[in-house]
């Protein structure tokens, strides 16, 4: 009915690949772009600046983690540091008077050739051994800027960011910050969306399965484990700037610390392993979801009337929020971007759904 | 008739209106992290600002405007803390705090972009007590350098005024915040011709038994340490381990009740603390909240909060917030803007809180108030001072303060 196949002849080879080749999905890609696009006309400025922004720049962030952990299969535990370097690259480009366009090609560039220098030393090892090696590179980068005044800014560890300039005009409204977090967030989202289906993308895949037995099939593993880490050092590097520039507009040690590097993880893991929409989610899920909580649980109280102790108010939703993880992960081991696949494919068909049998 | 009592009914309206428009309260923000590692100071301070807070609305309020106190929880998390920032300035909130330094410096450029109030004593960038430059930043009590260099003033005045050859060793954990006094210590090494050597340890701050060893080879007259609450507790062990006599450690204002009683109230007998508010429930303000809300059954929290200094560090964050509010009301009335409100900060003149603290008095160039602190020593049942409120080499402080601020300041045009 909704996702209705019949009727989709594929003619060339053209068509045959295409993105997203049932219409239905054409159509509600099509709609989400125009509710992204026009969100400025009807969401109030506080949901705009502090909820939808940072969502879009951490999705963007959690595909590039996507790339390495869902794709080639490889752990990453330093993922926040990698975009804190993009961040304190650009800038510091900033500040030496590199536009901003420049500046955060620039970061990811930086973390690219950081991320991938540490990956020839890390790569020589795998699974649990990589994931211990890429926590290293968290505490490595973690020392070095609290460490190395010219990196941090100082004593004071906190480096104001100048305003964006973009083609010389300087983007200072909540509507122009998000529009820029929302052209990378669709940037990393299409190249993700056509890494699928090309050759780089199904040797990844094929070294995440089995590494010796890609390499069996002639495809050369360390190299395209290093591409993999290369490709989701530049995302998250660019995604860091990306995010200094559009929320933070200061950048300290601590918005990239070793939590964040978890909370990223969690993102991936909670939306779902090389699943993209599933990146949306669980960015969303693990942002917003304990301010949500926190909300939420307000409301209630005020509702009933009870009145709790505020240590109460701010462990509980904690808890909830803790007791959700664990219910959606037991419900579908694959994260939140495989419940949706579910739906999906009951959709599919329905109402005949004996179709599936 | 009729008409007339028509005419009484709208002014009667008109009048319970007025009323219900001279009741606006007045509302504070306290967005801490209750939940992760902020925890350990965080719910006293935010049970004192609630009692008080409660304390001076049943004696009217702030010049008839009653307080409203938000707490929200933001887990230490920038983006949270911003988040809640953003959400409370919408519903008319004008001062905020957060009481972590990560969030506090993530919310310094959108307070100083917007123009609200950032409370933010004892937490955030030490170099923001410049009123001149960091306008709308509030971090009243000591700054880390204040707080040294007091110190060192007290270490001073027990070697009979000369530190020459005095050798003084900085015990700190190694990052921002311990690192944070190097500057002035070495500063005032040099001036006074002591010998200063730096004996860091990693975080989290379990294990600092290679540092105390060097510690004791180094047979230091004085130890300043820069730890946080536990902390003080492992330092303590490996004293005691390395036989360093208690007595000769001076530790920053984050050791509280809990931590002597966890290295044990004997044990502890003779260790030193800087602070700048007054320990225990003895004080006049607390003892007048005891008995007009936790005798009463009307307390926000556990009574045995009370003892912990903690909660007098709350008290005097907020009776200085709501004390500054309530100069605002009185100078320039209803309705209050954050112009207003900072000057009614800025004309904090020699406020104590009832003998609660270190005497404050904000100008608009020292947002900090002057940066007193003393130094108590624990006689084994409670804190007894051993100095006045002191703020020693004050030059010094302020050169670094100044050097900080001219650097924020430039990276601002």
């Amino acid at each position: 009915m909704l996702f209705r196949q019949a009727g989709i002849l594929h003619t060339n080879y053209a068509q045959d690949r295409a993105l997203f080749p049932i219409p239905a999905d054409r159509w509600m890609i099509g709609g989400l772009l125009l509710l992204a696009a026009t969100a400025p006309l009807y969401l109030n400025s506080l949901y705009l600046s502090s909820y939808l922004l940072p969502w879009l720049v951490w999705t963007a962030a959690a595909l590039g983690l996507n790339l390495i952990l869902g794709w080639a299969g490889q752990f990453h535990l330093g993922y926040a540091a990698v975009m804190g370097i993009g961040a304190y690259a650009a800038v510091h480009a900033q500040r030496a008077g590199v536009p901003w366009e420049i500046a955060i090609v620039l970061a990811g560039l930086t973390a690219a050739v950081i991320g991938s220098v540490f990956a020839f030393a890390a790569l020589r090892v795998k699974g649990l051994y990589l994931a211990l090696s890429t926590l290293a590179l968290q505490f490595v980068m973690d020392w070095t800027i609290s460490h190395v005044p010219a990196i941090s800014g100082g004593t004071q560890a906190t480096l104001q960011a100048p305003d964006i300039r973009l083609l010389g005009q300087a983007v200072t409204s909540d509507a122009g910050l998000y529009y820029v977090a929302l052209v990378w967030c669709v940037l990393v989202t299409t190249f993700m969306l056509n890494l699928r289906r090309t050759a780089l993308g199904r040797a990844l895949v094929a070294v995440r399965e089995k590494d010796y037995a890609a390499a069996v099939i002639g495809v050369n593993s360390f190299y395209f484990k290093l591409v993999a880490f290369a490709t989701s050092s530049f995302i998250a590097g660019v995604s860091g700037a990306v995010l200094i520039g559009t929320f933070y507009h200061a950048v300290t040690p601590e918005q990239f610390s070793v939590d964040v590097s978890i909370q990223a993880l969690a993102m991936v893991i909670v939306g779902g392993l090389g699943s993209i929409i599933g990146s949306y989610f669980g960015a969303g899920f693990i942002l917003l979801m304990p301010g949500a909580m926190n909300s939420f649980i307000s409301w209630l109280t005020g509702l009933f009337g009870f009145s709790l102790g505020i240590e109460t108010l701010a462990h509980l939703p904690h808890a909830l929020y803790g007791a959700l993880i664990i219910g959606f992960l037991l419900l579908e081991p694959l994260g939140l971007g495989k419940i949706y696949g579910n739906v999906r494919d009951y959709l599919l068909v329905w109402p005949f759904g004996y179709v599936k049998k | 008739m009729r008409l007339r009592s028509i005419l009484g009914g709208v002014a009667l309206m008109l009048t319970s209106s007025m009323a219900a428009h001279a009741a606006d309260p007045v509302k504070f923000a306290l967005c801490y992290d209750l939940s992760k590692a902020y925890t350990f100071v965080t719910p006293q301070v935010a049970q004192a600002a609630k009692d008080y807070a409660d304390l001076l609305n049943a004696k009217g309020g702030l010049e008839g405007h009653p307080i409203e106190v938000i707490v929200q929880d933001h887990g230490n998390e920038p983006q949270r803390g911003i988040e809640c920032y953003e959400r409370l300035k919408r519903d008319g909130v004008m001062v905020f705090d957060m009481l972590s330094t990560p969030v506090s410096r993530a919310v310094l450029p959108r307070v100083m972009k917007d123009g609200n109030i950032l409370m933010q004593s004892l937490a955030g960038r030490g170099d923001a007590v410049d009123g001149e430059v960091f306008k709308w930043v509030f971090p009243i009590g000591p700054t880390y350098w204040g707080q040294a260099a007091n110190d060192v003033g007290y270490i001073k005045q027990q070697s009979g005024g000369s530190l020459k050859g005095k050798r003084v060793a900085f015990v700190y954990v190694d990052y921002p915040f311990g690192q944070e006094p190097i500057g002035i210590l070495k500063t005032l090494a040099e001036k006074e011709g002591f010998d200063l050597q730096l004996f860091p340890y990693p975080l989290p701050g379990n294990d600092q038994a290679a540092t105390w060893t060097q510690v004791r080879r180094f047979n230091p007259d004085w130890i300043i340490s820069w730890s946080l609450s536990n902390m003080h507790v492992i330092a303590s062990r490996e004293m005691k381990r390395n036989g360093i006599p208690i007595e000769k450690y001076i530790g920053v204002n984050w050791l509280n009740e809990v931590d002597i009683k966890n290295i044990g109230p004997d044990a502890a007998k003779g260790l030193k603390r800087g602070t700048n508010v007054a320990g225990g429930s003895t004080q006049p303000l607390v003892q007048e909240i005891i008995k007009e809300l936790y005798d009463k059954g009307k307390g926000n929290g556990d009574r045995k909060n009370l003892e912990d200094v903690y909660y007098n560090t709350g008290l005097a964050i907020w009776s200085i917030g709501f004390e500054g509010a309530r100069q605002a009301i009185k100078k320039d009335g209803w309705p209050l803007t954050p112009q207003k409100l900072k000057d009614g900060l800025e004309s904090i003149k020699n406020f104590d809180a009832n003998g609660l603290m270190a005497p404050v008095t904000v100008t608009a160039a020292d947002h900090g108030g002057g940066g007193k602190t003393r130094i108590e020593m624990w006689d084994g049942t409670k804190w007894v001072p051993q100095t006045d409120w002191i703020a020693s080499f004050p030059e010094e402080v302020w050169k670094v303060v100044k050097e900080q601020s001219a650097a924020y300041a430039k990276d601002q045009k």
